[in-house]
């Protein structure tokens, strides 16, 4: 069975924020991913970017995550952008309706 | 013909893991598609989370009890605690989708519940001596039903 515990791994560009998540975003990693998102959500200079290519599974607790910081930084007027959305993942941001809101690229 | 497969674990986040293996396990022996467990893991996912945030609000965390019912046309999967009941009636109201929304305007209350609905062919909540129990069926589609 594939180890599908979650990783949030971070990295800074001259152009941009990027947190590529792996694994399972579920409750009992939100704590986690919402204080590594902590100091960084809130810089308006750069893009931040969710890669989410190697992402497994999503629940509401993880798609409540991307909703808040999709306020947030729509409050901030800061740019914010979804990549590579899994086919599985996907479908659950189209019956929850968020795909709406969501853009992959500037 | 109905066998039955029970899981009992406390009910805390770090062990639902454990659940979505099991699920996995008994869905795909029985010939669910990779897409219908898929859409059974998010659903009974939401379901152990309500358990895990609700049920027990001061005291310890309970039990979080499963009950895997293999049936001639699919999976039932009872969620069940011994807590406080969830109140999956009134959220149910809730549980409209964003689509028709703005972004001011959505909250994230009510997407696991909407994602249950969505996701299974049937889910019924039933109040019990003990607790609540929800009750998440899927049904088999054999091939010959595709064509």
């Amino acid at each position: 069975m594939k180890n599908d515990r979650f990783v949030v791994d971070q990295q800074e560009t001259d152009e941009e924020y990027v947190f590529h998540l792996t694994g399972e975003l579920e409750l009992s990693v939100a704590p986690q991913f919402r204080s590594a998102l902590e100091s960084i959500v809130g810089q308006t200079e750069k893009p931040l970017i969710f890669n989410l290519k190697d992402l497994t599974y999503i629940d509401s607790t993880g798609i409540g995550i991307i909703i808040s910081v999709l306020k947030l930084r729509d409050e901030l007027n800061a740019p914010f952008i979804v990549r590579e959305i899994p086919d599985s993942i996907k479908r659950l941001f189209d019956l929850t309706g968020i795909s709406k809101f969501l853009h992959d690229e500037l | 013909m109905k066998e039955t497969i029970s899981l009992s674990l406390p009910a805390k986040a770090e062990y639902l893991h454990i659940v979505r293996l099991t699920l996995f396990g008994i869905a795909s022996n029985i010939g669910f598609s990779f897409e219908q467990i898929e859409d059974m893991k998010v659903a009974v996912g939401e379901a152990c989370n309500n358990v895990v945030l609700h049920a027990y609000p001061n005291k310890a965390p309970g039990m979080l009890n499963i009950q895997f019912d293999i049936e001639e046309q699919g999976l039932d999967i009872h969620v069940k605690d011994e807590g406080t009941s969830f109140d999956y009636e009134n959220m149910i109201d809730k549980s409209a989708t964003l689509h028709d929304k703005n972004l001011n305007d959505i909250t994230v209350g009510g997407l696991g519940i909407l994602m249950m609905q969505a996701l299974m062919d049937d889910v019924q909540q039933v109040r019990t001596h003990h607790g609540t129990e929800i009750i998440l069926s899927k049904l088999l589609r054999r091939n010959e039903d595709l064509a």
